[in-house]
């Protein structure tokens, strides 16, 4: 008698611990937060979308402005490029950056100095190949008297987004 | 042919959990994509333009600023929970007299010119009333340490409900904190944020806002305010500005799907560190003697007190920073 219970019982035992684990509360996920940007943070966001813009305007004085006399510019398994050859590169006709997005800007301030990093999502192409994605940036801000000079940016690409003609969202600032 | 008892008792145990199991799998809260607000779709051009949502007397719009189709907060007042979290009764600006300033304000700032300015906002169904109030106050001194992030403040917001504070899905929770605890974020990236978030069941409006005193070249206009005890304690009036900052967007934009513009800022966004027009501080004019002496500036008057706070954006007349109604 007993035994004729004792497999249907486990299985019956085994279904309720499966019922039971799914009963468990899920974790509430946090939904995204609204931010008030630090001074720095609304200051310097404004500098890189000012710097993203005059090279899609391919504003040369408007980007010379904004960069170091001795800037330079870091990335992963390559030489660094001097802020002349990287102003050359993205000032030609050959590079387009239809639309980008600066998200999760934070500045830590050395007084004279700031350091500023970003996730950048471009929609860009070079010679008629897909440079869009995200990036990861940190740039290096120096004081120049009442303004600012980017005097070094260091960038690595974290993804590449498929080229699908169209420019990226805008942000919603839900970050 | 007769069915042994033990087979039809296991079937029908089996019938009953399996019903049980697909059942818990219904997702407790509706996902909802945080980056495409319900009522932007894309023009064909790579922009987005906004779908004609609901309408009526209380949506507005033309002014700079989207109205997203979600709902707002129209009580009158809307409460104002704070749980003032770390070491309140310490020194500089974590006191208890930045306590009791903070909600002097809370209980002052309703009906005012400036807090009327919220009443330009509204939903289908009515508007921002432009009043809200403190709701109550409880002390954590650090259930959750001193290293904060957003987990853990969302875990602050949960407890408060078994202590002391109503949990009220029509309030908005601020969590204020003293300088010696830290905030994923805080002073590098933010001053301060909102979110909303389901908790036991209730869709939770909470917020949060740190001791500016801990960054002032970060999140404060001037290290010696209108009401500071001391020459560079400027915590209570910088805390005020952002607090002020965060809770009408809170009230305008508190599902994160109401009011904010194609660039995803809030009305408060929209004027963040704007002050417009400013008085200095005298010692005839109702600022503290710091204050005075440190020539701090002010720009609202009420209750009595004098304050720094960022304009905020008026939901008409083409929109625009404004310091009233």
């Amino acid at each position: 008698m007993t035994g004729a219970f004792t497999q249907p019982l486990s299985l019956i035992l085994i279904m309720a611990v499966i019922a039971a684990t799914a009963q468990e509360p899920v974790k509430p996920k946090l939904t995204p937060t609204i931010v008030t940007a630090t001074r720095q943070a609304a200051l310097f966001s404004g500098l890189e979308k000012q710097m993203l813009q005059a090279v899609q305007k391919k504003d040369k004085a408007g980007l010379e402005a904004l960069l170091a006399d001795d800037f330079e510019i870091a990335m992963p398994n390559a030489d660094p490029l001097a802020g002349e050859d990287w102003e050359d590169a993205v000032l030609a006709g050959d590079f387009n950056l239809k639309s980008f997005v600066v998200r999760q800007l934070s500045v830590a301030d050395m007084g004279d100095a700031a350091v500023v990093k970003f996730d950048r999502i471009q929609q860009a192409t070079f010679k008629g190949r897909n440079e869009s994605g995200e990036f990861f940036v940190v740039d290096l801000w120096k004081k120049s008297g009442d303004s600012w000079k980017l005097a070094n940016r260091y960038v690595s690409k974290v993804s590449t987004i498929p080229e699908t003609g169209k420019t990226a969202v805008k942000p919603t600032g839900k970050d | 042919m007769k069915i042994p008892l033990s087979k039809t008792l296991f079937v029908f145990l089996f019938l009953i959990l399996a019903v049980n199991f697909l059942a818990a799998q219904k997702p407790l809260t509706p996902v909802q994509d945080p980056d495409r607000p319900t009522h932007l779709r894309p023009d064909g051009a790579g922009g987005t333009i906004e779908e004609a949502g609901p309408t009526g007397q209380a949506v507005v719009t033309g002014n700079g600023i989207n109205y997203n189709g979600g709902p707002v907060l129209k009580g009158s007042p809307v409460p104002i929970y704070v749980i003032w979290y770390g070491n309140w009764n310490g020194t500089g600006s974590n006191t208890m007299a930045t306590v009791s300033t903070v909600e002097t304000w809370l209980k002052t700032v309703g009906g005012t010119p400036y807090e009327l300015i919220n009443s330009t906002y509204g939903d289908n169904t009515g508007n921002v009333s432009g009043n809200l109030t403190l709701g109550g106050a409880i002390f954590d001194t650090g259930s959750q340490g001193t290293r904060l992030t957003n987990t853990r403040l969302s875990n602050i917001v949960n407890r408060s409900f078994s202590n002391g504070l109503p949990k009220d899905t029509n309030g908005v929770y601020v969590v204020i904190t003293a300088s010696n605890v830290s905030e994923q974020g805080f002073c590098t990236q933010f001053c301060g944020f909102h979110t909303a978030q389901t908790l036991g069941g209730t869709d939770i409006k909470w917020a949060f806002v740190g001791n500016t005193d801990r960054c002032q070249s970060a999140c404060s206009i001037q290290a010696t305010g209108p009401n500071s005890p001391a020459t560079g304690v400027g915590g209570a009036d910088g805390t005020i500005n952002v607090l002020t900052h965060e809770t009408e967007e809170a009230i305008t934009d508190p599902d994160l799907n109401a009011w904010f513009d194609s660039s995803g800022n809030e009305d408060a966004d929209k004027c963040n560190f704007n002050f417009g027009a400013t008085t200095t501080c005298t010692t005839s004019n109702g600022c503290t003697s710091a204050g005075a002496s440190a020539g701090a500036k002010f720009n609202q008057t009420f209750g009595g007190r004098n304050y720094m706070m960022q304009q905020e954006w008026e939901n008409r007349n083409g929109g625009a920073c404004v310091q009233h109604l």
